[in-house]
């Protein structure tokens, strides 16, 4: 009737209302939610599939599939615009949808219908009976007693000379999937603010001793002091840490801290991670005139000499000298290819090659001892002493505490959805005969766990105001065959309140 | 110390002994007793045959008893086995998969039972006792060296972001079998109306309640993964294919979550949702085998 008595409406909407409010509908739908999810989970298991030995594995089974898995190895699912997408439409969906459904929910949670119906009461699975030999004001005021005493909120409202009644507790947990859906769409907008406005330097390489700028608009360089590794008896390392010290752009001194894996220093939401380190030397080189050129150190192991990959290299560039120094250090491991071992260095020398910027001049190269001089192109190249580079990472995201945030409301949102359900009763108390009979029910459809609090409920009627209720229980609810279970070690079911056995033994369904 | 291994090794070959057996006892509970009757007839020709019908009962109580004590056997001795490697290693054995699946059997076991003593039934044991076989089993075919206690690299040395990350991810996983348990004798229980089955309707609640538990607790896993990869790595998520098959599978759990109070899809189909999520929380699991990425140290 009330679809027919709408038609006319529908028929006035303007095709632009219609198409909103199609587009609006669909967004709330919670059925279309699901399969966007499903498209988003599928997206995912791509992408992971795609990091993985898989797709290799069908290639090997299903030859013809070769070049479909060459295309699913290349293709960047995380990045991509289809993953994007999906994305952007659940983010529309959950806002709309919270939009959509919040009042309902308030108005649920502020002002819920008082007034049932016995229909519908008689009609509810399960629902209980129960009379009493006092006027119905007194019953009613008994079951509210009871109702409070397990922590109910109680609203009843007189119709005539019944009282309809309805209770709910753990009202407000219904709010909780507010801010568990909303912390998904933070989520996805810390991962933005992070991409837009962070920034993260993989290989920022910092001789002991040295002093290196960070960049991307920080005006901040890291100096470290002093690098450490320790190492087990069983020659896993142990850990590294690098003490660093901060300056800004005047060169003022700012932080000063240590920074190793697992706990990053930061200064100002520049985090400073201790990553790996390897060797480096410092040298000391002057020109023709005794200016210094550079004075600090280099790292090797960037680098590799082309004639031998284990022995560490490092260059460095000098344009104001018109040349290019390649270093390399002591072969690392002797025994493995000797013969790629052409210069034999010995621990305590360098081997340095001065190639200048013009290539007509004439390429030159020493070997030189810790603590002595070369020249080398018309400079002098001390060796000072050897050392080490701390390899940070750096990395500045302002979408971190936007994250965190996030990561509060979707646990707290869940955990108060999940175990601060929702329960609610309704029920009339109606004068009889002999006083007062009160009939009650859960609103409980196909859920076990409320239909057992309903049953708690019952059975707490029973204890307090010595009144036996007669209950009325499906097979669907669940409760009748607990009672006729064969293993009767912990009964579910209230140990004193049997569903009626009529109802308990005919099949509903 | 050497002794205290090889003793934790014992206490686990123990659990594993208890927990074979109370899984028999859980089957045979869950089956039934089956009689076979055979009837000899005789036709009007004078020939005879015979039929035979099977009569269904529901199990024993005492082999249900027996199922749920060998199962606490299980607990007491992995629970012993986790403790003295915790005891030698100085933090939860959670580093390698052998550590790890040694902890997850004790924790799927405890699980169990919390479940099995909240709800009264026993039925599920007959799934789960049997999973935690298979993971004993798989923990034996581990070589050997992976008993041993070693030394952490240093991005793993960061003992209360490591407890809590892989611990929550331990729980979720025995939430999520446990699920899957009820929604396996869910749909047996809802196709053929077995009088000795839980009804599907506390089946039903039963998985789902497991999902309340285990949803937030990967929830939980994915948020101190990336706060933890944050402090180490540098970056809160890099899509390592663990990280995302671990967001895969909660996002089935999502689906579950919403299927569950539609109307086609509650029921039956949730069901099968919960059972497909359990095949992505075992892919997850054993994902470092077929992963390469930044969680390849899983000693696998
Ligand atoms: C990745 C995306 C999503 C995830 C992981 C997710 C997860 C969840 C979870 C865990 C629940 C149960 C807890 C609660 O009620 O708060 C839930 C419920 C719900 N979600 Fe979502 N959700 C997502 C997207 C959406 C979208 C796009 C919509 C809107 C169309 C939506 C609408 C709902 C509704 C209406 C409920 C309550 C359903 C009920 O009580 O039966 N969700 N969601």
């Amino acid at each position: 009737m009330a679809q027919l008595s709408a038609r006319p409406r529908v028929a006035q909407r303007s095709p632009l209302e219609i198409g909103v409010d199609r587009v609006w509908r669909f967004f709330c739908s919670v059925r279309a939610a699901v399969y966007e999810i499903v498209l988003l989970a599928l997206l995912v298991l791509i992408g992971t599939l795609g990091n993985s030995s898989v797709p290799d594995g069908i290639a090997d089974v299903l030859p013809f599939t070769a070049p479909l898995v060459r295309e699913w190895y290349a293709w960047d699912v995380f990045h991509s615009l289809p993953f994007a997408a999906i994305l952007t439409l659940l983010a529309v969906a959950i806002t709309v949808c919270t939009i959509n459904r919040a009042p309902a929910i308030w108005r649920a949670i502020a002002n819920p219908t008082v007034p049932t119906s016995h229909g519908f009461l008689r009609g509810a699975d399960p629902s209980a009976r129960m009379v009493s030999t006092a006027t119905p004001a007194a019953f009613g005021d008994d079951l509210i007693g009871v109702l409070k005493a397990r922590r109910y909120r109680v609203l009843t409202e007189r119709r005539g000379d019944e009282i309809h009644v309805y209770a709910d507790k753990n009202r407000y947990a219904k709010l909780g999937t507010f801010p568990f859906h909303l912390a998904l769409i933070l989520i996805l907008v810390g991962g933005i603010v992070g991409a837009r406005f962070g920034f993260r330097e993989q290989e920022v390489i910092v001789p002991e001793g040295s002093t290196r700028a960070i960049g991307n608009g920080t005006g901040l360089s890291i100096h470290v002091e002093r690098f450490r590794d320790t190492y087990a008896e069983s020659g896993v390392a142990q850990e590294y840490s690098s003490d660093i010290v901060l300056y800004n752009e005047d060169g003022e001194e700012v932080r000063r801290g240590t920074t190793t894996v697992n706990h990053p220093l930061t200064h100002d939401g520049v985090v400073i991670y201790q990553a790996s380190f390897n060797q480096a030397v410092v040298l000391q080189i002057t020109d023709a005139a005794g200016r210094v050129l550079f004075d600090e150190g280099l790292d090797l192991g960037i680098y590799q000499s082309k004639t031998n990959p284990d022995a560490p290299a490092g260059r460095l560039d000098l344009p104001m000298a018109g040349l290019q120094l390649n270093v390399i250090a002591p072969d690392n491991n002797r025994v493995n290819a000797p013969e790629l071992d052409d210069l034999q260095l010995r621990p305590g020398e360098m081997y340095v090659k001065a190639i200048p910027t013009d290539p007509t001049k004439a390429v030159t190269a020493g070997i030189v001892r810790q603590g002595e001089a070369v020249d080398l192109g018309g400079l002098s190249v001390r060796f000072v002493r050897e050392t080490q580079f701390s390899l940070l990472q750096v990395a500045r995201n302002p979408g971190i505490p936007i994250f965190l945030l996030a990561a509060v409301l979707l646990v707290g949102g869940l955990a108060v959805t999940f175990y601060f359900p929702h329960r609610r009763v309704r029920g009339i108390v109606s004068p009889a005969p002999s006083g007062a009979v009160a009939a009650l029910a859960p609103l409980a459809k196909r859920d076990w766990s409320g239909q057992r609090d309903f049953h708690r409920l019952l059975e707490e009627v029973a204890n307090r105001l010595g009144i036996q209720p007669e209950v009325h229980a499906s097979d669907e609810s669940g409760f009748d065959r607990d009672g006729a279970r064969p293993d009767g070690d912990q009964p579910m079911q209230p140990g004193r309140i049997r569903p009626a056995a009529t109802a308990s033994r005919a099949r509903t369904r | 110390m050497e002794g205290l291994v090889k003793l934790s090794f014992y206490c686990f070959t123990a659990a594993a002994i208890a927990l074979a057996s109370s899984a028999v006892c859980y089957v045979a509970y869950a089956i039934g007793r089956v009689r076979l009757r055979q009837a000899v007839m005789q036709t009007s020709a004078g020939t005879t045959f015979s039929t035979s019908s099977a009569e269904f009962g529901p199990g024993a109580v005492g082999i249900g008893r027996y199922g749920t004590l060998l199962a606490w056997f299980g607990v007491v001795f992995s629970g012993l086995s986790v403790g003295l490697r915790s005891i030698v290693a100085g933090r939860l054995p959670l580093s390698n998969m052998y550590e790890y699946s040694l902890t997850f059997i004790f924790v799927l076991t405890a699980i169990y039972l919390a479940f099995e003593r909240f709800y009264g039934v026993k039925q599920l044991g007959a799934i789960v006792l049997p999973i935690t076989v298979g993971m004993a089993i798989y923990v034996w075919s581990l070589p050997a060296w992976m008993r041993d206690v070693d030394d952490l690299i240093p991005a793993l040395q960061y003992n209360l972001m490591m407890t809590a990350h892989v611990s929550s991810a331990i729980l979720a996983y025995a939430c999520f079998a446990v699920a899957f348990a009820a929604a396996v004798l869910y749909l047996i229980a809802s196709k053929r109306r077995i009088a000795w089955l839980p009804s599907p309707a506390m089946l039903d609640d039963i998985g789902f309640r497991a999902v309340t538990v285990g949803f937030p607790l990967m929830a939980m896993v994915l948020i101190l993964g990336s706060v933890w990869a944050y402090r180490a790595w540098g970056t809160y998520w890099q899509w390592d294919p663990k990280e995302t098959s671990a967001l895969f599978m909660w996002l089935v759990y999502g689906v579950y979550l919403h299927t569950r109070g539609l109307r086609g899809w509650r029921g039956t189909r949730s069901a099968w949702v919960l059972i497909f999520g359990f095949a992505a929380t075992v892919f997850t699991y054993y994902g470092n085998y077929f992963f390469g990425g930044l969680h390849a140290y899983g000693g696998v």
